[in-house]
């Protein structure tokens, strides 16, 4: 290794360190994760701020943007809810708007924020091959960066909920609560497709077509009654079915989410389950579990990013 | 502070030729060639692949620095990205302790739509400054970077210059406890690169481990307290910098007659000190080789002696013994003392030993080298030393 010709003088050498056996468990290497991601927290907010300034930087909409997409939503769901009731001959009441006009906001949340994290990755590839940090903060502040447009949304709809005929009641104290599991659900969805659209580039064209019809999956126009009994369970299987009905349900209804509550089928037959509590177990679940296996598996596979991206 | 150091043991990194399968349609195929395939252990070369860099061992401790030198491709770049934790070794471990400052690709976090007021927080924060500390030591970054009318325009109205310059005032402030260098020297006018140059000499002599990549051989001279010259990922030589700087140096111009059987043979030169030189001083210095009397027209053939500056690769000074009229014995051993004043600039040099053929001016075969560095003081600046002697005569003693 040291080569004598010329007189090479070799510096004197101390005994070298032992090297590093790297932790193989899920919990300590989430217990470093968090750390990590505790000591860069500073990063985590430069970053997402300068998401947000890109965004608004020379953009005509503005702020108009965060009110664009669940208008929509809201628009087109009126328009299925007037067609299906017209066919049923129901008619379509303030309370079914005011629903969809709550559920709107968490699924253009969503939404947005996976078609920002999914190339959250390989659209920083000069940051990711030139300089060492923890990974997670592009993807982390790429779904943080949508919650600008998600608390400007929710102003407005609240503002506007009381005219659809809404009384906010204690109910509607579940709502931060639900809004803390759709951002785990949507920050783990988030890390594992970001990784995953850094080895294969063709994720990113799947993504977009399952948030386009993930809309018809996910009960935003319809309420889970309008399936059936055995629909309405199958419904809620879908890890973001119970944060949207379980917004509607407190926020509309002012329904308890730790009761259970039966609904009538519009034209008779069994009772239909609308809600139980185990719905929330189920989808904090899938928030703490994805976000836990996610963080980790992302990690695990982070030291591959700057050579395959 | 103490625990400070880098160390690397026995790391190879091996990388692969050509495209990487980066779509879900080549994924299927590729799973199934694992699966069927054998196999496949750490130290093989798959079709395609090739070691990046092969069995690399050093140490920096606190108060040394290190300096890494070879040509394009001799894998610098992949030793600076696994010391960064951007890139993990394939063999071997890394392992650096410490907070990393690294002056690499200064302006590589820089987003073109912000100023450059939002890119100093944006670009302190992804290296590691507390956005705290940032704004403390902000004016201070705008100061060093001499672009403070500019801080609010958006950095993609900004030239190359302006932007090196910014990127490298806000690695220069990361205030870390393990340097790394890489090519960084090379940004903005000659006034900037004297004033980062100054920064890294300061960094570089605070007592923190360093490891420093540059093109510039007289900087790696005047910082490094070792220097590892890389060959195709290999270590080809670690010791004295100014060694490895000759050794790489006189790797180039080469018209190499292997183990050339010519009239003479060199054995060595050596010189006297491994000191540095002061600039318009003597450096003493033994040439030993012997003669092939068979093979030797005593007439024709000399030993010759030549100074190459290792910065520029230019010669200001070649000789030899038929030229200086020493005769060299007509068969056997031989040893010169030869006495140079060196009335050079400080730099680093290698002395290369040939033999000359008279009647062709051609060098027919070359010989070992040596390498010295010559330093001055503050007593001269420009392109020659010529021993100035001066004395106040006005006005005359009493």
């Amino acid at each position: 290794m040291i080569e004598a010709e010329g007189g090479a003088v070799a510096a004197p050498r101390i005994a070298p360190a032992p090297p590093v056996v790297p932790r193989k468990s899920l919990i300590g290497d989430l217990r470093v994760i968090l750390r990590d991601l505790w000591q860069t927290r500073d990063l985590l907010i430069q970053l997402t701020r300068r998401d947000l300034t890109i965004r608004y930087k020379q953009a005509v909409m503005g702020l108009a943007w965060a009110i664009l997409t669940p208008l929509l939503i809201v628009l087109s769901g009126l328009l299925i809810r007037m067609a299906m009731a017209k066919f049923a001959g129901a008619k379509v009441g303030m309370a079914s708007m005011a629903g969809i006009a709550v559920k709107s906001l968490p699924w253009s949340f969503f939404v947005s924020s996976i078609s920002f994290a999914t190339p959250s990755l390989s659209g920083n590839m000069n940051l990711v091959t030139k300089i060492y940090f923890p990974r997670e903060v592009l993807t982390i502040s790429a779904v943080l960066a949508n919650s600008k447009d998600f608390l400007v949304g929710l102003v407005v709809v609240s503002a506007a909920l009381p005219f659809m005929g809404v009384h906010y009641g204690a109910a509607v104290l579940w709502a931060p609560f639900l809004m803390v599991i759709l951002l785990g659900i949507t920050t783990a969805s988030g890390l594992f497709l970001a990784c995953a659209n850094l080895f294969f580039r063709d994720i990113k064209y799947i993504v977009q077509l399952l948030l386009t019809f993930g809309i018809f999956f996910t009960p935003v126009f319809f309420e889970t009654t309008l399936l059936g009994a055995r629909g309405a369970r199958l419904a809620m299987l879908n890890p973001l079915a119970p944060v949207l009905e379980g917004l509607r349900l407190s926020v509309v209804e002012g329904h308890n989410l730790l009761r259970p509550l039966i609904g009538t089928a519009p034209h008779g037959g069994p009772d239909i389950l609308m809600w139980s509590p185990w719905y929330l177990v189920y989808s904090l679940g899938w928030a703490t579990l994805g976000l836990a296996l996610s963080l980790v598996f992302f990690r695990r596979l982070s030291y591959l990013f700057a050579e395959y991206i | 502070m103490a625990d400070a150091g880098v160390w690397f043991e026995q790391v190879s990194k091996r990388f692969h030729r050509g495209e990487v399968h980066d779509s879900l349609r080549d994924l299927v195929p590729a799973l199934a060639r694992r699966i069927m395939g054998r196999k496949r252990s750490a130290e093989e070369l798959q079709e395609g692949d090739f070691w990046a860099v092969r069995n690399v061992s050093f140490q920096v401790m606190p108060g040394e620095t290190l300096g890494i030198i070879g040509g394009n491709g001799a894998g610098k770049s992949t030793v600076l990205k696994m010391l960064t934790q951007i890139l993990r070794p394939t063999l071997g471990w890394a392992k650096v302790e410490g907070r990393i400052g690294a002056l690499i690709e200064v302006s590589a976090g820089f987003h073109p739509d912000l100023t450059g007021r939002e890119n100093v927080f944006l670009q302190g924060s992804i290296r590691g400054m507390p956005s705290a500390m940032l704004r403390q030591q902000f004016d201070s970054i705008v100061e060093f970077s001499g672009i403070s009318d500019f801080i609010d325009t958006p950095v993609k109205r900004y030239s190359s210059g302006m932007n090196a310059r910014l990127g490298f005032a806000i690695a220069a402030h990361l205030n870390p406890e393990v340097l790394i260098i890489d090519e960084v020297l090379a940004v903005g006018d000659f006034g900037f690169q004297s004033k980062a140059f100054n920064r890294i000499q300061e960094l570089a002599t605070s007592g923190i481990p360093v490891v420093i990549v540059s093109h510039q051989m007289d900087r790696i001279a005047t910082l490094c307290s070792c220097a590892i010259l890389l060959e195709q990922g290999a270590v080809a030589y670690m010791g004295k910098p100014a060694d490895a700087i000759a050794r790489y140096t006189s790797g180039f111009n080469q018209t190499r007659t292997e183990d050339h059987k010519g009239p003479i043979r060199i054995d060595s030169i050596r010189p006297h000190s491994d000191l540095p030189v002061e600039s318009g001083t003597d450096l003493t210095l033994t040439i030993t080789g012997s003669v092939l009397g068979t093979e030797c027209d005593a007439d024709r053939h000399s030993v010759l002696f030549q100074v190459r500056s290792s910065q520029t690769g230019t010669v200001p000074f070649a000789s030899s013994t038929a030229r200086l009229g020493v005769p060299l014995p007509a068969d056997g051993e031989f040893r010169l003392e030869l006495r140079l004043q060196m009335n050079l600039t400080p730099g680093v040099y290698a002395l290369e030993t040939g033999v000359y053929d008279e009647r062709t001016s051609a060098i027919i075969a070359r010989g070992p080298t040596a390498s010295v560095q010559v330093g001055a003081g503050a007593s001269f600046a420009g392109q020659v030393q010529l021993n100035p002697r001066i004395l106040l005569a006005v006005p005359a003693l009493p």
